[in-house]
């Protein structure tokens, strides 16, 4: 990487060659940002806000379980809040998978299906979670139903775009050629629809588990007393601000897990056959945005390039 | 079908060509029927879900319409309409400036690693957290939902300028720098003209998450506005309130993001066929 400087005249400026190189740069950033945290914590006129060790002492507390004693009114430690955030997601998750399934193979298929349904897919996937988090507090109460319904809501739109442009990228002269060479439908099934299916079926996985994560969130905070949305919202009614900012640090590291140690392994296991996926912009209307972006994602995992395009650029909360 | 048709000479229109044409139009009429069937079906599911559950837990579209102009009569839905775009205005404003300066600066490879994991990280989190750690630090300071709103939208913003940065015609770049232009002049006249549309795509995606942020800031800190009023009402148990509150806004923002940004993109970049698709 370092190597590119070498054709630039700035080289000359006296900066030793590895201060220019992008990776010192990317070590360098979190080092400025707890500059800015220190900045903050000595120029700002606050009671609470927290400086970087009595937050990172929080953290340590939280994980090894010694600050239940002091703060005893939060009934499950992390491990467990997290633990039933998870099952909800994943609940909720595979509901919207099987959902959105169905609905995008009719609507991939059929056009009549797919003016049926259009708008209203739409419509769900541009709603804000805050809507269906108050809508679902009220008529569902404090239990599990609210929050899983909640992934349901925020998933199933994206699966069910992803599955049905998969259906439409899907080569039609390769279905045609079977047909012709008189093919069984089930071995065309298996070579040609489902390899073709497969990268729009992993977005789809991708997206709803993280728009999903996202509605998921927001919804325990109104509609539920566990889990890691009501754990943070726990935090701001108290007022600690240590407890707030250290969670929010758990969300990023979660989500952050999630995407490097679960999915980008996955993708990278799928993919292996298939050189390049070279097929965007190809159906028309509103959908377009969401599923180019699907391929692109696809795209960036492959050829591992620019800034990371790991999660939906619309349509999240 | 395509290559039939552009086999066929231009001239009196042949029996296939009217059959095709004819087929087009039966599907083109074919989509508009099931769409309003579509339409049809799904409003009297949610009338008929109402009167089972009750319309006091559910209310149904037509008390939801009935609602909307029961809250302009009593004065507070324009003005809260003006709160909400006010914080619009200022925070995503200052978010899509944020994401533009930081995706522009992405052209170096030094400050794209320096940003790589801001803009990563404001991907991948949910908004709820710098809605609630912004507000915890500022209180109902601006500061508060001003922090919430950048944080959430400006990766929105910078992932899609990078990607115009990245598809830059290299050869100009190139040379460019062969003929020594300046770095200023070579911003002006080549990278932000080619940005151009890539900066409007990215408007659109950055409103499309930025006023859904919004509406959760001001459900923590705000005594006026549509999340403000849809706590309310939920608070109140008032549900055709809050359903009203929650779609006349959406309505609007899907209009304009739709109608008003999607358009104008169109017609903005007509003469650069490669930017539109």
């Amino acid at each position: 990487m370092a190597t590119v400087a070498t054709t630039a005249p700035s080289a000359q400026r006296g900066l030793p060659k590895w201060v220019k190189s992008p990776t010192f740069a990317r070590i360098l950033f979190p080092f400025v940002v707890l500059g800015i945290w220190y900045f903050i914590y000595y120029t700002l006129d606050s009671r609470i806000f927290p400086s970087p060790q009595q937050v990172a002492v929080f953290m340590w507390e939280e994980i090894t379980l010694t600050s239940g004693v002091r703060y005893s009114s939060v009934a499950e430690n992390i491990y467990v809040q997290f633990g039933i955030t998870l099952m909800r997601l994943t609940v909720g998750f595979f509901i919207a998978l099987v959902l959105g399934t169905i609905i995008g193979l009719a609507m991939g298929i059929s056009k009549k299906v797919d003016a049926f349904f259009h708008d209203w897919v739409m419509a769900v996937l541009a709603m804000p979670a805050l809507v269906y988090a108050l809508f679902l507090g009220l008529a569902l109460g404090f239990t599990s139903r609210g929050p899983i319904l909640a992934v349901v809501i925020a998933g199933t739109p994206f699966v069910i775009i992803n599955i049905r442009e998969g259906v439409r990228n899907t080569p039609r002269e390769l279905i045609d050629m079977a047909r012709s060479f008189e093919v069984p439908q089930n071995k065309v099934t298996r070579h040609v629809l489902l390899p073709s299916l497969m990268p729009f079926f992993f977005a789809a996985i991708r997206y709803a588990y993280a728009v999903g994560w996202k509605g998921l969130v927001i919804t325990e905070v109104f509609a539920s007393d566990r889990g890691m949305g009501w754990t943070i919202k726990f935090w701001y009614d108290a007022h600690r601000a240590h407890g707030v900012i250290g969670y929010a640090i758990f969300f990023i590291i979660f989500a952050l897990a999630l995407e490097k140690l679960v999915f980008d392994p996955l993708a990278n296991r799928a993919f292996k056959w298939r050189p390049r996926i070279d097929a965007v912009g190809l159906a028309e209307g509103d959908m377009t945005a969401v599923a180019s972006e699907a391929v692109l994602l696809l795209e960036n995992q492959e050829v591992e390039q620019g800034v990371d395009t790991t999660v939906a650029k619309g349509g999240n909360f | 079908m395509a290559t039939t048709l552009e086999q066929q000479a231009p001239g009196p229109r042949s029996a296939e060509e009217a059959r095709l044409l004819a087929l087009r139009k039966k599907e083109i009429r074919d989509r508009w029927i099931w769409r309003i069937a579509g339409y049809v079906f799904f409003l009297l599911a949610w009338a008929l879900v109402s009167q089972i559950v009750g319309p006091n837990l559910i209310p149904g579209p037509v008390r939801i319409a009935q609602t909307i102009p029961q809250l302009i009569e009593s004065g507070r839905f324009f003005s809260s309409f003006g709160a909400t775009l006010t914080r619009i205005g200022i925070g995503f404003g200052l978010a899509f400036v944020l994401g533009i300066v930081i995706g522009v600066l992405t052209q170096s490879r030094w400050l794209d690693g320096f940003f790589k994991d801001a803009v990563t990280i404001s991907l991948v989190s949910p908004s709820l957290i710098w809605a609630l750690t912004g507000i915890v630090i500022w209180g109902f300071e601006p500061q508060g939902w001003i922090f919430a709103i950048v944080m959430t939208t400006f990766a929105v913003v910078t992932v899609n300028v990078a990607e115009g940065i990245r598809a830059l015609p290299k050869d100009l770049t190139d040379m460019s720098r062969a003929f020594g232009v300046t770095n200023w002049r070579r911003q002006r006249d080549i990278v932000f003209p080619f940005l151009a549309p890539f900066v409007f795509t990215a408007l659109r995606f950055g409103f499309s998450v930025g006023w859904k942020v919004t509406l959760l800031t001001e459900v923590f800190s705000s005594n006026e506005g549509i999340g403000f009023e849809m706590r309310v009402a939920s608070q109140l148990f008032r549900m055709d309130e809050l359903f009203a509150w929650a779609i006349s806004f959406f309505i609007f923002a899907l209009v304009l993001e739709k109608l008003v940004l999607q358009r104008s993109e169109r017609k903005f970049f007509r003469w650069r066929a490669e930017a539109v698709t």
